[in-house]
């Protein structure tokens, strides 16, 4: 028995957890699923619990490029992100401590366990959901505090922390043999694949956003203001932000009157930073 | 049954209930989601302040109040505070015994905003809003400084924070006016400008985070040249342009799943180093 192990095994399910989509006490999806639940965050807080920060931050960043354009769109999921982070960058971290192996076990526990994890939650959910409206149609209000929140919650816990902490708890040992006898053709496959995989994430984004195929002069042209002319992220944003403003004005001259409208929508934009409603 | 409400002297609500309502929706919003119900029950625990407020005295109408807020309902969670917001205007005038507006309002007014809100809700915030902030982080934590997932912390903490609160703003002031500026042209227009920037921020991103090179050397005489450098000569990044638009393709006109794109990926990558390409 690993006192120490336990202990960092125990934190990163916790966190595991807290940065869970359906899990409510970190501000809902704000400080959870999009913060606590981003591989770069997992990645430091990995760190801290192991006593390595930078050690963390770089595995966070490798599985970060990979999920940078995770989706999670009308509540079907392509990956399991948090049991990504959580279990790959803490499974990593307790053994070799190397970014590829952390993408590597992200990749694997995300598709594999988290998907099923995740599905059968999802489907099993109804249980409580019935309930609560049960509750609703018999003015129980207390019922419907216990099984909208209370019980889904404990259940929730339960399916995320749980295997988090064993698989970081019980399966540094089994990776830790793995790498022993893992050829070296295999490790270069995974460094290589690190770097392809994040165009399956910007690609899906591209799916989403791209209308026409005409519209890829603009991902192009973002393309190459970075590799070609080597501007830092900050630059592109402030560029494109301008670009997007003259379209915006563009496509209101071409319209019939919409620029009243829209002037109509900015001023009261600026009436909402009154401090009345709150 | 509404007679009994209009005894009482109708209040609007205070600034505590709306905030209540607002905190509510925001906190709770996928504590029990499933494929079901989504976000579900939920908004009847959020509305539970009103029925407190109005229908103390009157258990039929606070039973009606749960029931019709405990269908199906999915959208965006912290953009959709708008919808939020929308239902708390509405809600009120029931509760203080408007009968111009029937109890079916809001539940339509829901059902038909949930659609197009999550459709701009996701591609502003997951599609554009959280790639552009991570990719400005993962510059930030080049060899593991922990200045990235900080920097990363604060600004999607307080950027997302605040247009949930301004959501909820607008839409409380707005009620069903907003449905117009929501689904009008002018929002069409705002939409195309935020997909014009986050098409060009992708294109940025690819180009930073899609590691590609090739090992090739090519004999120039007796001296070897590396096919690397000579393509950085004339377009660097190409590898990895080309990737990209092969995974595009593979997504939007083949329709493969996330998946089946990472097993290609995998077989690309491990055939690239077995043949000595990558």
């Amino acid at each position: 028995m690993n006192g120490t192990l336990f202990i960092q095994a125990c934190l990163v399910g916790l966190l595991s957890y807290l940065g869970a989509v359906d899990c409510p006490w970190m501000y809902g999806v704000v400080g959870g699923f999009y913060i606590l639940g981003r591989p770069l965050v997992a990645g430091l807080m990995c760190g801290l619990i192991f006593g390595d920060v930078q050690a963390g931050v770089l595995c966070g960043l490798a599985v970060q490029a990979v999920f940078i354009a995770s989706m999670h769109t009308g509540g079907t999921s392509n990956t399991e992100i948090t049991y990504a982070s959580y279990g790959g960058i803490g499974l990593a971290m307790a053994t070799t401590q190397n970014p590829a192996i952390a993408v590597t076990l992200a990749i694997f526990i995300g598709q594999t366990f988290g998907l099923l994890f995740y599905n059968l939650r999802m489907a099993g959910f109804s249980y409580y959901n019935h309930k609560a409206e049960k509750a609703c149609r018999e003015l129980d209000k207390r019922g419907l505090i216990m099984n909208q929140i209370v019980y889904p919650q404990i259940v929730t816990f339960l399916v995320r922390a749980v295997p988090v902490w064993a698989a970081i708890y019980f399966g540094k040992v089994a990776v830790q043999r793995l790498l022993d006898v893992v050829p070296v053709t295999i490790t270069d496959i995974i460094t290589v694949l690190g770097g392809v995989l994040p165009a399956l994430g910007i690609a899906m984004l591209m799916n989403m956003l791209i209308k026409k195929k005409v519209e890829l002069i603009y991902f192009c042209f973002g393309f190459v203001m970075i590799a070609f002319a080597h501007l830092s992220t900050v630059a592109l944003v402030f560029i494109a932000a301008l670009i997007a403003y003259l379209i915006f004005n563009m496509s209101g001259h071409n319209g019939q009157n919409q620029d009243d409208s829209s002037k109509v929508a900015v001023d009261t934009a600026d009436e909402y930073e009154d401090k009345d409603l709150f | 049954m509404v007679d009994e409400a209009k005894t009482k002297t109708p209040k609007r609500l205070t600034k505590k209930e709306l905030r209540s309502i607002f905190l509510r929706y925001g906190i709770m919003t996928e504590s029990a989601m499933s494929y079901e119900k989504m976000h579900g029950a939920t908004w009847a625990y959020s509305y539970m302040p009103v029925g407190e407020k109005y229908y103390k005295d009157n258990p039929e109408a606070y039973k009606r109040l749960l029931t019709r807020h405990a269908v199906f309902y999915n959208t965006e969670p912290q953009t959709g505070q708008l919808v939020n917001g929308i239902v708390a205007s509405l809600e009120e005038q029931i509760g203080m015994g408007n009968k111009e507006i029937d109890e079916n309002v809001p539940v339509t007014v829901k059902a038909s905003l949930m659609g197009p809100l999550a459709g701009i809700g996701d591609s502003v915030m997951q599609g554009i809003l959280i790639p552009t902030l991570l990719s400005i982080a993962m510059g930030l934590s080049k060899g593991g400084s922990a200045l990235g997932p900080v920097f990363y912390i604060v600004a999607y903490a307080v950027i997302a924070t605040a247009i949930t609160i301004i959501a909820f703003r607008s839409g409380y002031k707005l009620g069903v006016s907003a449905i117009d500026k929501l689904i009008g042209e002018s929002a069409k227009r705002i939409t195309n400008m935020f997909t014009v920037l986050g098409m060009i921020v992708i294109g940025g991103l690819s180009a930073s985070t899609i590691a590609v090179t090739t090992t090739v050397k090519i004999p120039f005489g007796d001296k070897t040249k590396g096919l690397q450098e000579i393509l950085d000569g004339f377009f660097p990044g190409l590898l990895p342009l080309i990737l990209v638009l092969f995974t595009w393709w593979l997504i939007s006109s083949k329709h493969y799943g996330p998946t089946k794109v990472i097993l290609i990926l995998t077989a690309v990558a491990a055939i690239g180093v077995l043949i000595g390409f990558l």
